[in-house]
């Protein structure tokens, strides 16, 4: 089935980052930019720096993060909690304003946007899955999944509105309120919510954090499978090192820099990047297993099909 | 624990601040009221002082008590407030005057005049009276400013007159006084040592003064001043002493008269005091629905706070008298500010009525019974309105500490059934009041005496508060299914924000219901309010088509037409028949039974022929008159408890009559009162007393009303103050009478609406941060925040339109029952007023608005990242 969004299917090789400039360099990114991203970077940053405070209380969430996610692939970022892994995700996707440092989504400059073109943005090109309150409690199901495109007053495509509840398994559920959904239920609703609009990424923040294993597997597996089979571009904040390895690439973040950047890890890939961050916390990016990773054997359990 | 419940009131000021505001507002209105009373009883107290201020009077020994409702209404003749005498004759002044200790007797002749001002147009006041009397240079309260007192052909200002005529010593001017306009001087001004209220006082030399106002030589009183060292008391008794028997009169003490006078006006102050109060409560009440819904949500907030003090050893109790505490607080802060805004009010008032002509005392005397009284019921309130929130706090078990969610709200279906129950109840309760008051206390409507006996509006007040509290409890069942019919339009036009916002309105039912409960009663009583007055409005015009026979009415702004006029009107060209209606008020009794004071009426035997039609209930009124008896209106019969056939004693002093009862009728513009030929009541009403009311008048055949109209209004024009109206004009001049009426109660009725608003503001601020989360969501999936402040406005007029459509359905189902139960008020049609129902609609989105500004723009202004982070 032919179902990508905008024929960006095929992801090509993933790509490491510092890469080569391209035609989709933003024009009114800063001359003194970094140099620009690949052509399949669906979004990156570059330099990105965030702090909150100032003096002698400053904190520097992120610390001069630069980096590419690639079209049709699920990333996650991963570490430990003031890793700066939600301030990065919440940068990327317009919800916070960086300190310095440029991001570009789908060849768009937002680090600079205002308020309203952010909010259009947000109601157009980006999808967001959060941990828990995902859905307005006084719409069923279906209103959710269709809300970014209601309250743009877009047109709903009903035939991708099915196939992206179908993929949700929630055909029979659609006429619910959350309160009568389960949390996977809710999640699941959530993530189609956030496909509905065919956004150019998707954020999902730490989208299994309150679910029980086979909720979170559901989850999981739809996520990926969003990425395979429709050819979307996913970025995930997680913890869990299982949620993790559904990725096709997953990030170390620690002191608000990178610290690793694993392809198609393992589980175990990942607790050994994990352990060993926290063994020597703000170690250098650390290129652990990137191309040789071979897809766990406990994947194809996990994954129904 | 204390510290726990300051610091609970530190950190929710907004919610708290609107209770305050609350507080504030209805302790304001109280205080008001009591200072604005003050105010007026020091003012009046003064002008009691300057104008009564001889040692002893000399008055009819017959007295009748005032009827206050019609005193209320109708100012009287005199300047003297109090019991109505027998007039007594001006000749005992000299007879006074020769008594030992007496340094002279005054006759006090006034009476109502119209002053043409300097621009041409007559002086009018709204309220106070415009007297004429004779001056008595050696009166020692005022004082010449300029010129001299006058002679005859002049006239004397006093200070308040000056001002409002804009005349000055030596301008010539008219007035109208008695029978006809005079063209006079002003030969000087002169200033009392009070304030006049407004009152325009001018002064006459005595001789003219008593041909105009005491033709036939009788007065309403003497004053009597001693020479010094002379008491009050041991005068009284000398000019009694001298007083020959045959006078029928009394010497009281000035003492004596200033304090009948300050009870009369006490009384009357005390009505006024009563009615303000009773929007002064609707206000409270009100503010008490805020207060219980504020502390109501700020537990349900720190639900689990409390859950925590309750876990860490806190009893019940303690967790109680924390907000009873925090009640405490709002209350005692509400209420000090409540006493200097009501004070401030009142200086407003008094400035605004200054604007009108209408000084009034600048000192405002506040009692500390008053300010304790006020500040006391402030605080009380909240106590009692937080008692229910405070249980509720108190109950939650330690256990929901551990618990993430909080509880849901309770079912809706017992306050269903209760609520329904009640304001069935209420309606039947309704029904019968309207029966009762139709039956006017003549038919057996239940069948149970102690029933049929309940004073109508007794009954119509019960179930006007059955059913309000019906619905009130009834509301949050109901809510939902209403809003969702009232925001369908919204939810089908503006998706998805409609759909969002009548969404959040009806997840809360109880929350919203209780929202609107306050604007559903403010609107509940607008809506009654504007039902009365339509009604009014159509039953005049119904009563003014039916009733009056003569197309032409003339009538004066001063409630009396000068005599002169009458001539004028019966000498002008194509005139058919003049009907004069002369009135007086005097004491009515039946047999040797107490006197009453009652409205008589002299009129030609014509009257039911020409003037009016009537409904005859027992006798001919034609007949009566004709045989010299009295017609008398049903609600009078029934009060002195009189029927065709018994007899009726009239009249004070010596002009004392009998006159038989001949018929009994009944007429919405004769209202209540006697009607008698002229020359019997020639007999009961001197000439002193008597007033002209009204001129009907009939175009003879051939003359046109309208030619006959213009000529009538070039005839009386020299009169200035009379009017000329065919029957349209006579409802629509009663109708702007009503609106005016009617604005005052609108008036008082707007603060409990903008305390209600108040109540909006409040949830919709809670709502914005109980929800903050999912507005971090909506705003994450692309809500701008035009789009965000519009779902809170939705709301906010979705909650108030709620309020008001319950509100004015009440109100409306409570005048439903009016007719029947004011029906002898003159209120026999039931109209209502679909436009200003639909304007009330209008009005409740505006109060939407204006509520929602606050909490939307605290919405929009959300940073989007902190609110899908908030815990």
């Amino acid at each position: 089935m032919d179902v990508a969004p905008r024929g960006r299917h095929a992801a090509p090789e993933p790509t490491p980052t510092d890469h080569v400039p391209s035609e989709h360099a933003s024009p009114e990114s800063d001359p003194e930019d970094a140099p620009e991203d690949a052509p399949t970077a669906q979004a990156y940053a570059r330099d990105l720096v965030r702090t909150y405070g100032s003096g002698e209380t400053e904190v520097r969430a992120l610390d001069g993060v630069s980096v590419d996610f690639t079209k049709g692939r699920l990333t996650a970022i991963m570490g430990p909690s003031g890793s700066g892994k939600s301030t990065l995700m919440h940068c990327m996707a317009g919800l916070d304003t960086p300190t310095s440092g440029t991001v570009v989504v789908d060849g768009v400059e937002i680090s600079r946007m205002s308020q309203r073109a952010l909010t259009r943005l947000r109601r157009t090109r980006i999808g967001f899955v959060f941990q828990a309150y995902n859905l307005v409690p006084t719409l069923t199901a279906a209103e959710n999944i269709t809300l970014p495109l209601d309250i743009a007053r877009a047109p709903v495509d009903k035939a991708w509105f099915d196939e992206v509840v179908a993929a949700v398994g929630m055909e029979s559920r659609l006429h619910h309120r959350p309160n009568a959904l389960s949390g996977g239920e809710q999640q699941r609703v959530a993530c189609a919510r956030a496909l509905v609009g065919r956004p150019s990424v998707v954020f999902a923040d730490e989208p299994t954090g309150n679910l029980d294993s086979r909720s979170s597997r559901e989850v999981l597996t739809f996520l990926r499978r969003s990425v395979d089979e429709l050819g979307q571009t996913v970025v995930m904040v997680t913890h869990d090192p299982r949620a993790a390895s559904y990725a096709h690439r997953v990030l170390l973040l620690g002191d608000g820099r990178l610290t690793a950047d694993l392809e198609n890890p393992s589980r175990a890939q990942i607790l050994a990047a994990v352990g060993a961050e926290e063994d020597d916390g703000g170690a250098a990016p650390a290129r652990t297993g990137a191309h040789s990773a071979v897809p766990a054997p406990s994947r194809a359990a996990r994954d129904p099909r | 624990m204390i510290r726990v419940a300051l610091r609970g009131v530190r950190e929710h000021l907004v919610r708290f601040g609107l209770s305050v505001l609350a507080v504030t507002l209805g302790v304001a209105f109280v205080v008001g009221t009591f200072a604005f009373r003050s105010m007026l009883a020091s003012t009046f107290d003064a002008i009691i002082a300057t104008s009564v201020n001889a040692e002893v009077y000399v008055r009819g020994a017959q007295s009748v008590a005032p009827d206050v409702a019609s005193q209320a209404g109708a100012t009287s003749t005199s300047a003297s407030f109090g019991p109505q005498h027998s007039p007594v004759a001006l000749s005992l002044a000299d007879t006074v005057a020769g008594v030992d200790g007496v340094q002279r007797a005054v006759p006090d002749v006034s009476g109502p005049v119209v002053l043409v001002g300097k621009d041409g147009t007559a002086v009018v006041t709204s309220g106070p009276p415009s007297l004429a009397f004779g001056i008595d240079p050696q009166y020692p309260t005022a004082h010449l400013t300029s010129g001299t007192w006058p002679g005859p052909g002049q006239i004397v200002l006093e200070s308040g007159a000056v001002h409002a005529s804009g005349l000055k010593a030596g301008d010539p001017t008219t007035i109208v006084v008695g029978d006809a306009p005079r063209k006079v001087t002003v030969s000087g001004t002169f200033a009392l040592s009070a304030s006049t209220a407004g009152a325009v006082l001018v002064g006459l030399d005595a001789t003219t003064a008593r041909q105009i106002f005491a033709p036939d030589g009788k007065v309403t009183q003497i004053a009597v001043y001693a020479t010094p060292g002379v008491g009050e008391e041991t005068l009284a008794h000398r000019v009694a002493a001298a007083l020959p028997a045959s006078a029928a009169a009394q010497a009281v003490t000035g003492a004596t008269v200033r304090a009948e006078s300050r009870a009369a006006i006490e009384q009357v102050l005390g009505f006024l005091q009563t009615f303000l109060l009773v929007f002064a409560a609707i206000a409270l009440v009100v503010g008490a629905f805020i207060i219980t819904n504020a502390f109501a949500m700020a537990v349900r907030e720190r639900q689990r706070e409390n859950a925590l003090l309750r876990a860490v050893g806190a009893s019940p109790e303690q967790v109680f008298a924390v907000v009873l505490a925090q009640a405490l607080a709002v209350g005692l802060v509400g209420s000090a500010i409540g006493v200097g805004a009501g004070a401030l009010l009142v200086r407003g008032i008094r400035w605004v009525l200054a604007q009108f002509g209408m000084t009034l005392d600048t000192h405002i005397p506040l009692s500390a019974g008053e300010i304790g009284a006020a500040v006391g019921l402030g605080t009380a309130l909240c106590l009692v309105a937080a008692a229910l929130p405070a249980r509720k706090a108190a109950l939650v078990p330690p256990v929901q500490a551990m618990r993430d969610d909080v509880a849901p709200e309770r079912g809706v279906r017992l306050r269903a059934v209760v609520g329904a129950a009640l304001a069935v109840v209420g309606g039947a309760v309704l029904w019968l009041a309207s029966r009762l008051g139709s039956a006017l206390g003549d038919a057996h409507v239940t069948g149970w005496p102690w029933l049929d006996g309940q004073n109508p509006r007794v009954v119509l007040g019960v179930g006007a508060g059955l059913l309000l509290v019906g619905v009130l409890v009834a509301s949050p069942a109901v809510a939902r299914w209403v809003l969702r019919a009232l925001g369908a339009p919204a939810a089908l036009l503006l998706k998805p924000l409609g759909g969002l916002a009548r969404g959040n309105v009806t997840r809360n039912p109880r929350r919203t219901a209780a929202t609107a409960g306050a604007l559903l009663i403010g609107m509940a009583l607008v809506a009654c309010t504007g039902v009365i007055a339509a009604s009014t409005k159509a039953s005049v015009s119904t009563v003014v088509n039916t009733e009056l026979r003569a197309p032409l009415l003339v009538d004066s702004a001063t409630m009396r037409v000068p005599a002169g006029a009458v001539a004028a009107v019966d000498a002008v060209p194509g005139v058919g028949h003049v009907e004069v209606v002369h009135v007086g008020t005097t004491g009515a009794a039946r047999g040797s039974g107490t006197a009453r004071s009652t409205p008589l009426a002299g009129v030609s035997t014509a009257f039911f022929e020409k003037a009016l039609r009537v409904e005859t209930l027992d006798g001919d009124p034609t007949t009566a008159l004709l045989g010299g008896k009295a017609a008398v209106v049903r609600r009078t019969a029934r009060d002195l408890g009189v029927r065709v056939g018994d007899t009726l004693r009239l009249g004070l002093g010596s002009s004392t009559t009998t006159v038989q009862v001949g018929a009994v009728f009944d007429s919405q513009v004769v209202g209540t009162g006697i009607l008698l030929r002229e020359d019997r009541f020639d007999d009961v009403v001197p000439a002193s007393e008597a007033a002209v009311r009204a001129i009907y008048v009939t175009p003879a055949a051939g003359t046109s009303v309208s030619t006959l109209r213009a000529h009538l209004r070039d005839a009386v024009k020299p009169f200035l103050v009379l009017s000329v109206r065919d029957r349209a004009e006579t409802a629509s001049a009663v109708a702007s009478q009503v609106n005016q009426a009617i604005a005052i109660l609108y008036a008082l009725l707007a603060l409990s609406i903008v305390i209600a608003l108040l109540g909006i503001v409040n949830t919709l601020a809670l709502s914005v941060i109980e929800r903050t989360r999912e507005i971090g969501l909506l705003r994450a999936v692309g809500l701008g925040r035009l789009q965000l402040a519009g779902v809170i406005a939705l709301e906010s007029v979705l909650i108030a339109v709620y309020g008001t459509v319950l509100g004015v359905a009440t109100g409306i189902a409570v005048s439903a029952a009016l007719p029947g139960v004011l029906a002898d008020q003159g209120l026999t049609r039931l109209a209502i007023p679909w436009g200003q129902v639909l304007l009330v609609l209008g009005v409740a989105v505006v109060i939407g608005l204006i509520a929602s500004i606050g909490p939307a723009l605290r919405a929009a202004r959300l940073p989007v990242l902190e609110a899908v982070t908030v815990d």
